[in-house]
């Protein structure tokens, strides 16, 4: 039986996505078996930002009104041989045309084949979130630091705080920008967990390649190298129940053969 | 003539002389309808003739709402008589609870956060935040241990004297009774530092803030504590 996690956040925009698909791939990268599940229905993203929009066939609207069977409208993402699917959400409808009674079985029924069910939940507290939480057995908020994202974080925690199949809900600090922060321009990390008063799961570095990577469909967590992809790629492992180490912002100061090198390359 | 209405009454009604006007004592013992007719009877006396306040008081008798509109209406047959209060020796077990939970204290341990709403009907005690967008509302005082960072509400049902009181005073608004406060930057009674500190309302109906040690002068009648050495 594996788990299922819903990432929230209350305010759109701060990442949600970006984050299911990026931790969805860290995990079918350490050799999990994840399903990742779009609710935002109408406003589907998750499948572009996998690089699966062609793909579809059926969604979550067809498998909840028995048009298909489950496995049918699972998208397989190829490039992680047998780890990681998408199940989409469906277009034409909207997010009234499901019920949390409906989702809650749904994943039920997930959780028995793979090891973690993600859920993307929609932007705002309405039947959207409703639905997106009804199977969840945990809840991870995505934050960024910017006061009107940590005020809808603050509430989507009450909110959860509520839910009793779900445990206390953890924090992921989104676009983090070590010079605002370091300038007091922008919350600092210990400011919104302080505020927030729940447990931080990994802070991720703000990048550019982040965007560029979600518009080739390719999640930037493939790409080693770069920091926003370690972030995520840390989450992982504390996910898996690893202790990591959350990773310094501060680039370190340039070695004495940096320098060196530096005076012969100019 | 007279000595047959002496004859009449059972002296149900015993009027008083206070330094304020009339007191109508009401015998708590007889038939209501042989109180209203001697109520009617001791009213109409032709000596009640300048401008009196008076002062119903009925003793261990329990009236309804509409009963003691009847009684006022029957005093105010006589024009000269108005009456301004109506007093009784006794409660209801509902009006007593809901005293006893007026005077009572409520604990609330975690974060009221955004979109939440705490209320008590007596003083409410929160240990933890209220964070922005929060609310916390009290029929009395309220008592923060913790960050005080939303709006809060004491006093909600006309209690003037109660305060709020908290560990660090960083609230959006303050209100207290129907006197609202909010708490922008052109508030010169503001901290850079709001720690340890109380609002309360002073006499002309502002909103004051002070350091959480000048409450025991500010409203000594807080403090129930009796024991001690």
């Amino acid at each position: 039986m594996g788990e299922a996690i819903v990432i929230t956040s209350g305010k759109g925009g701060v990442g949600k996505t970006t984050t299911t698909a990026n931790l969805g791939t860290a995990l079918a990268l350490q050799g999990k078996k994840v399903c990742l599940i779009d609710t935002d229905i109408g406003l589907r993203n998750l499948d572009v930002i996998l690089g699966l929009e062609n793909r579809i066939i059926y969604d979550l609207i067809d498998v909840l009104e028995g048009r298909c069977k489950v496995h049918q409208a699972l998208v397989k993402d190829k490039r992680f041989e047998d780890m990681l699917y998408l199940l989409p959400a469906a277009q034409t409808a909207d997010k009234n045309d499901v019920n949390p009674e409906q989702m809650k079985e749904l994943v039920t029924e997930l959780k028995k084949d793979y090891d973690f069910v993600i859920i993307d939940c929609p932007a705002g507290i309405e039947q959207g979130y409703k639905n997106a939480v009804a199977g969840a057995d945990h809840a991870i908020v995505v934050t960024t630091p910017e006061i009107s994202a940590v005020r809808d974080a603050d509430r989507i925690i009450g909110l959860l705080e509520l839910e009793e199949n779900i445990d206390a809900p953890r924090l992921i600090i989104n676009r983090i920008r070590p010079h605002l922060m370091k300038a007091g321009e922008a919350l600092d990390v210990n400011e919104i967990t302080t505020h927030l008063s729940i447990d931080l799961l990994g802070i991720i570095a703000d990048d550019e390649r982040v965007i560029s990577s979600s518009n080739k469909g390719e999640p930037i967590v493939m790409d080693p190298s770069n920091p926003a992809a370690l972030g995520y790629r840390n989450i992982a492992r504390r996910l898996l129940g690893e202790s990591v180490p959350l990773m310094s912002m501060e680039k370190a100061p340039p070695s004495l053969f940096t320098k060196i090198k530096a005076v012969f390359t100019k | 003539m007279k000595a047959q209405v002496t004859h009449f009454l059972k002296n149900l009604v015993n009027i008083k002389g206070k330094n304020k006007g009339l007191v109508l004592y009401l015998d708590d013992q007889c038939a209501y309808t042989d109180l209203l007719a001697e109520l009617k009877a001791k009213v109409s006396d032709p000596a009640l003739d300048s401008d009196t306040e008076v002062t119903v008081h009925l003793n261990k008798r329990y009236c309804t709402d509409s009963q003691i509109q009847e009684l006022s209406k029957v005093v105010q047959t006589n024009p000269h008589l108005k009456v301004v209060a109506t007093t009784s020796d006794i409660l209801t077990v509902e009006a007593s609870d809901q005293m006893i939970r007026e005077r009572q204290s409520e604990t609330y341990v975690g974060i009221v956060r955004s979109g939440q709403v705490i209320k008590a009907e007596g003083d409410l005690v929160v240990i933890g935040d209220v964070n922005p967008n929060g609310r916390v509302e009290a029929g009395g005082s309220v008592y923060v241990l913790g960050r005080l960072k939303g709006a809060a509400h004491a006093g909600t049902k006309g209690n003037r004297e109660a305060v709020i009181a908290a560990s660090w005073l960083e609230a959006t608004q303050l209100k207290i009774d129907d006197e609202l406060e909010t708490m922008t930057d052109e508030l010169s009674s503001l901290s850079e530092q709001p720690e340890m500190e109380c609002a309360y309302l002073h006499t002309n109906g502002t909103i004051i803030i002070d350091r959480l040690q000048e409450l025991r002068f500010i409203r000594p009648q807080i403090s129930t504590f009796k024991g001690g050495s």
